[in-house]
């Protein structure tokens, strides 16, 4: 057996990332179309850039998913002509370890809506984090620095927690998922 | 549609593309670092000249991609001058409060937002993705399974783009209308995107297998199609940067736009 990810696992999780990182070059204009207003509207649905990630380690569910898939789409973006260049490719980085911490603080062993979600919530607090060097959100009036929170966190929750989820339960009935998955232990005993 | 992308190899194009990567990493991190917007200003002509004169793309494809820039100066400043924190009142109707500082701090917001569309576009017109890949494998020791799974993928990307339309007609001979409403977006949503991304995953898997079995994954002592190294055309690009950088500051000093030289709060 080879250490890791294996190849089969690597092209899934970058097809599937890179299926979002077109959707992320598309989203671009969107969220920038709602952000003139200033209010941060456009924040509800910045909670679109987080869900390579959960898409893809709920469909794969192994270690190193989360990470690989964010990182693969912000690349796509990136190599597609992203409207935020490098920047992309940064928080990519930060937004795919957060969710792999808190997939990897329940041993990669949960896959429910809560966990999604947790890690969306995770991924939006790296890019807030990144966001107080890269956009000064810091010098922003409280009220309007409490309203970006507040909507990016359930922007999150909604599109990578939520959404996220019932998208894969709904390709799970497709019975596509079970061509990628590690075999569990009901699979073991089904055999037994 | 047929789409013609064709375009003169330049200078830039001949970086060794590991390397043209690297130095954009640091100068988004050095871009970071600079809070003076007279310095931004010249920085960002320094790039945009890369833009205009070196990708070796028409004019007339250079413009239709600018477009965006300017909506990325707006996205990036907007809130930043309505709601930023400032002492010296210019405007200020209910919740908007416009200050010196905070128009100061999101002209700067909207100026780095452009710096790094430039550069991010300067890297998409003039990198082709097989050779980074390729280079991130010889110079960078990626490991070939990863850049050949994504070579992989970014192939299959078209192809996915074609069942989308396929699946696009299919609905509308079948009579499928979307009507307004949340729950029949999201119904929408789940009619393109489950059979899309079911179709992808059974077609990565198959090449995968295929891709296995063909040895891609070996690494150690493997030939490479193409071989990437370093040439001039590297010290022609730091040389470039180690002028225009210092040139920026300088300038900046010597002949500032605004007087503000520190935007953030409190400084």
């Amino acid at each position: 057996m080879e250490k890791g990810l294996k190849l089969t696992d690597i092209l899934v999780t970058i097809i599937i990332a890179l299926i979002f990182g077109v959707i992320y070059k598309l989203w671009g204009p969107l969220y920038g179309v709602v952000a003139t207003l200033g209010i941060h509207l456009e924040q509800l649905i910045y909670g679109m850039w987080f869900i390579a990630a959960v898409v893809a380690y709920l469909i794969i569910r192994k270690p190193g998913v989360a990470l690989l898939a964010e990182v693969a789409a912000a690349q796509g973006e990136f190599i597609f002509g992203g409207e935020w260049g490098v920047a992309t490719l940064i928080f990519g980085i930060g937004q795919g370890l957060a969710a792999e911490l808190i997939f990897a603080a329940f041993r990669y062993k949960r896959y429910d809506m809560l966990v999604a979600s947790l890690a969306g919530v995770a991924a939006a607090f790296a890019s807030i984090g990144i966001d107080f060097y890269y956009g000064y959100i810091g010098d922003l009036a409280l009220w309007n620095l409490l309203i970006l929170f507040g909507t990016r966190i359930a922007g999150a929750i909604l599109i990578s927690g939520i959404f996220a989820h019932l998208l894969v339960q709904a390709l799970e009935k497709t019975g596509v998922t079970n061509l990628v998955r590690p075999a569990t232990k009901e699979d073991y005993q089904a055999l037994g | 549609m047929a789409m013609d992308f064709s375009y003169k190899e330049t200078w830039l194009h001949k970086i060794n593309p590991s390397l043209k990567l690297l130095i954009m990493v640091f100068l988004f991190i050095h871009l970071l670092m600079i809070h003076n917007t007279n310095i931004l200003i010249n920085y960002m002509v320094g790039m945009l000249v890369l833009y205009l004169f070196f990708t070796g793309h028409p004019w007339k494809r250079l413009l239709v991609i600018s477009i965006p820039f300017l909506l990325i100066f707006l996205t990036s400043s907007t809130s930043m001058i309505f709601f930023g924190k400032g002492e010296i009142t210019w405007a200020k109707w209910g919740l908007v409060h416009i200050t010196e500082e905070s128009f100061f701090r999101g002209l700067h917001l909207g100026f780095r937002g452009i710096s790094f569309a430039i550069l991010g576009i300067v890297f998409a017109l003039t990198t082709r993705p097989v050779y980074l890949f390729y280079s991130l494998m010889q110079q960078f020791k990626l490991k070939p399974k990863y850049a050949y799974s994504f070579m992989a993928a970014i192939r299959l990307i078209p192809l996915m783009i074609e069942e989308m339309q396929t699946l696009h007609y299919a609905l509308q001979v079948r009579g499928v209308q979307g009507e307004r409403g949340i729950k029949e977006f999201y119904k929408k949503i789940k009619a393109y995107s489950i059979p899309l991304l079911s179709q992808s995953i059974r077609r990565a898997y198959r090449i995968a297998v295929a891709m296995e079995a063909k040895r891609f994954t070996n690494h150690g002592n493997r030939t490479y199609f193409y071989r990437l190294s370093f040439s001039k055309f590297d010290v022609i690009f730091l040389c470039y940067l180690l002028v225009i950088i210092p040139l920026s500051y300088v300038t900046a000093t010597h002949f500032p736009y605004f007087s503000i030289t520190d935007v953030r709060f409190g400084s």
